[in-house]
């Protein structure tokens, strides 16, 4: 591994309410290695976004630690230093509503370079125009705009140049093009990966589009109630998805072509609606939906076991295999793929 | 034989304070009885604007007919008289809207509205049903769309249900009357992927029970590949092109529709192309001739001074673009 930028460690974010605590996220952990794109994946409910807002710091985490660089962040964002601030930005859904209908373009970006003292106020200028050419949008067009002359999708970019305008390493991306028509999606889409060439950024991508996640992540992650269902390299992931739930996203998915068809899993249908986070189900959250359901797993809560290089699954079905992997590991035998025997089983 | 539904050359516009928006600009549709039919286009194309002129619930003013017709049966829509339109709405045509919060009422128990409709329906068609009897009916109604315990969900209101659910519930309200058109405006955009699997394939199995001819309108592609059999595309006002909706996904010839169907993001991992250039124009001062061509990478002299009419390409293809005039 090289080094990791951002470790989430056993987080968890709980919001007391009057009918009960709301388990928005309960232990989850990963890691963000720097440079690379992590899609968190789930149904709306699931706590992609608290995620998000936990690791930017605006509500502190319930019981755990994220690390960023090597340091713990979990603190509460006025506590935060303006260095870290600098370094996680964040871009949100959208764009109408995160930019300030009443101050133009130019209004928008000044405002982090003053929070930040990116450049001096001689500066400002040139900086705003560097920006918007960046995000491909001619800075004399459109520089004493305001949001509301401009289409949606150029509005992202400009909530992008405002993310990017401190010069971050790690950029949340909370479902940025969710808002948006697939045929500005891809400018968009585009843009952001040739952005995290030249300027070497982390993306934690947020979003519950699957079929986008097998084009822009290295990495994708499964939540579901507010855990971690599976993470796996992107291709290993579609190739290869071992959570009953993540084989019923991927079979959910509407595609538009044969090709297509024949990559999803075999048709698992969906059934049942993911259950309030107040009165989370006992033992597998997922036990409710699942098409795989076992007597234990009403009872006891799987853990995150390691099926392969890099993939992590929390499934019963799978808990097993840890001990046959290490024993094979052992002898000297290379698994080639630990998965089959399971699923043959199921 | 006559379609069922037929919308020829309808133009709708709206009149507000800045000038005349013309939205729908000659738009042509066809659905035969029994057939599915789907609608794709971005926001913003003026899909919604052709379901609300076909159910007549646009307000007007602002909302001003320009010219065409819409013939259900043989008979014009837009000429028909207040009393007809409600018939009509009341046992033929029914429709399904994207925001079910905002389709049910939201101080009134879901089985007090379930209940107006299928008394409404059935008192319309002459038949009368003690309380009794309409009650059962509703709960039927929900049991058909898998809606889990429907006795309860009858004293519940719409917000004490997940939004899954009163889609349900919205569905169930569609299809409890004798109608024989559905309008479907984007029933599961607001929905998780597999809550939207659930809603599409239980609506597919109604549909496909009661015989009910479907308009699917929507801006997702992959949901109307396993829905429809023929397929409109729509941009600023006007159909693009129309066709089976197996050949029209695997061979687009309007420019519009090819880059629309680049930009999905695909499961094989190609990549997401750059999209379409420019955004939908503006309908104060839409463009002249074709709308299509201040964002067209194949525009001619010809598309800025004409609008190009629906040409026939080979086996009953029509597409609106002068590339495929023969």
């Amino acid at each position: 591994m090289t080094d990791t930028i951002l470790v989430v460690d056993k987080l968890k974010k709980y919001f007391p309410t009057k009918r009960g605590t709301v388990k928005a996220v309960d232990n989850i952990s990963f890691s963000v290695t720097t440079g690379e794109t992590i899609g968190l994946v789930g149904e709306s409910g699931s706590g992609k976004t608290t995620t998000a807002q936990c690791v930017i710091g605006i509500y502190p985490p319930t019981d755990g630690e994220i690390l960023f660089k090597g340091q713990t962040i979990s603190e509460a964002f006025s506590k935060r230093s303006k260095a870290l601030k600098r370094d996680i930005r964040i871009v949100f859904q959208d764009p109408g509503s995160s930019l300030n209908p009443k101050r133009s373009i130019k209004q928008i970006l000044s405002v982090p370079l003053k929070v930040h003292r990116v450049a001096t106020k001689k500066d400002h200028l040139t900086k705003i125009k560097s920006l918007l050419a960046m995000v491909e949008l001619p800075p004399d067009e459109y520089m004493y705009k305001y949001p509301q002359a401009i289409g949606g999708g150029e509005k992202q970019m400009v909530a992008i140049a405002r993310a990017l305008a401190t010069d971050p390493s790690l950029v949340l991306l909370d479902e940025p093009t969710s808002a948006l028509d697939v045929s500005v999606q891809g400018k968009i889409i585009n843009l952001l990966m040739k952005l995290q060439q030249d300027l070497n950024l982390t993306y934690l991508f947020i979003t519950h589009d699957l079929s986008l996640m097998r084009n822009v992540a290295s990495r994708v992650a499964i939540m579901y109630l507010g855990k971690l269902c599976e993470i796996a390299p992107t291709v290993e992931f579609f190739q290869n998805p071992t959570h009953p739930y993540t084989k019923m996203l991927l079979s959910a998915i509407p595609v538009v072509s044969q090709e297509e068809k024949a990559l999803k899993p075999t048709k698992i249908a969906s059934r049942g609606e993911i259950p309030s986070p107040v009165n989370v189900p006992s033992g597998c959250s997922f036990h409710s939906r699942c098409s795989e359901k076992m007597d234990m797993c009403a009872q006891d809560d799987p853990v995150m076991v390691e099926i392969g290089e890099g993939h992590v699954t929390r499934c019963h079905l799978y808990q097993d295999t840890k001990v046959a992997a290490s024993i094979e590991q052992e002898e000297g035998v290379h698994a080639q793929d630990p998965v089959d025997q399971p699923r043959g089983d199921g | 034989m006559s379609p069922l539904l037929d919308v020829r050359d309808l133009s709708v516009g709206f009149k507000i304070f800045e000038g005349y928006l013309s939205v729908l600009n000659g738009v042509e549709l066809t659905l035969g009885e029994g057939e599915r039919v789907g609608l794709v286009g971005e926001t913003g194309c003026g899909k919604t604007t052709t379901v609300k002129s076909i159910l007549r619930v646009l307000p007007m003013p602002p909302a001003r007919i320009a010219g065409g017709e819409i013939f259900y049966r043989g008979k014009d829509i837009l000429k028909m008289k207040r009393r007809e339109v409600q018939t009509l709405r009341r046992m033929e045509l029914t429709a399904i809207f994207q925001d079910p919060l905002m389709s049910l009422n939201p101080v009134f128990t879901v089985g007090t509205q379930l209940r107006d409709i299928v008394k409404d329906s059935l008192g319309a068609s002459g038949k009368k049903l003690t309380k009794k009897q309409i009650t059962a009916r509703c709960i039927e109604a929900l049991k058909e769309t898998g809606m889990p315990d429907p006795e309860r969900i009858m004293s519940n209101y719409p917000i004490q249900l997940s939004g899954g659910m009163r889609q349900r519930v919205c569905i169930a309200e569609a299809l409890s009357t004798t109608a024989q058109l559905l309008l479907a405006d984007e029933p599961t955009t607001n929905l998780d992927v597999t809550i939207q699997d659930q809603i599409l394939r239980k609506l597919d199995e109604l549909v496909e029970e009661k015989n009910t001819s479907v308009l699917m309108i929507t801006h997702s592609l992959g949901v109307v590949m396993d829905l429809t059999q023929r397929l409109y595309i729509m941009y600023a006002g006007t159909m693009v092109e129309e066709g089976q909706t197996e050949e029209l996904f695997a061979s687009p010839l309007h420019p519009y529709s090819q880059g629309l169907m680049k930009s999905v993001p695909k499961l094989t991992g190609e990549g997401v192309s750059d999209g379409i250039p420019g955004r939908i124009p503006n309908y104060l001062d839409p463009p002249a001739g074709c709308r299509f061509h201040p964002r067209c990478e194949h525009t001619m002299p010809i598309c800025q001074t004409e609008k190009p009419p629906l040409f026939n390409v080979e086996n009953g293809r029509h597409v609106a673009c002068f590339l495929y005039r023969s």
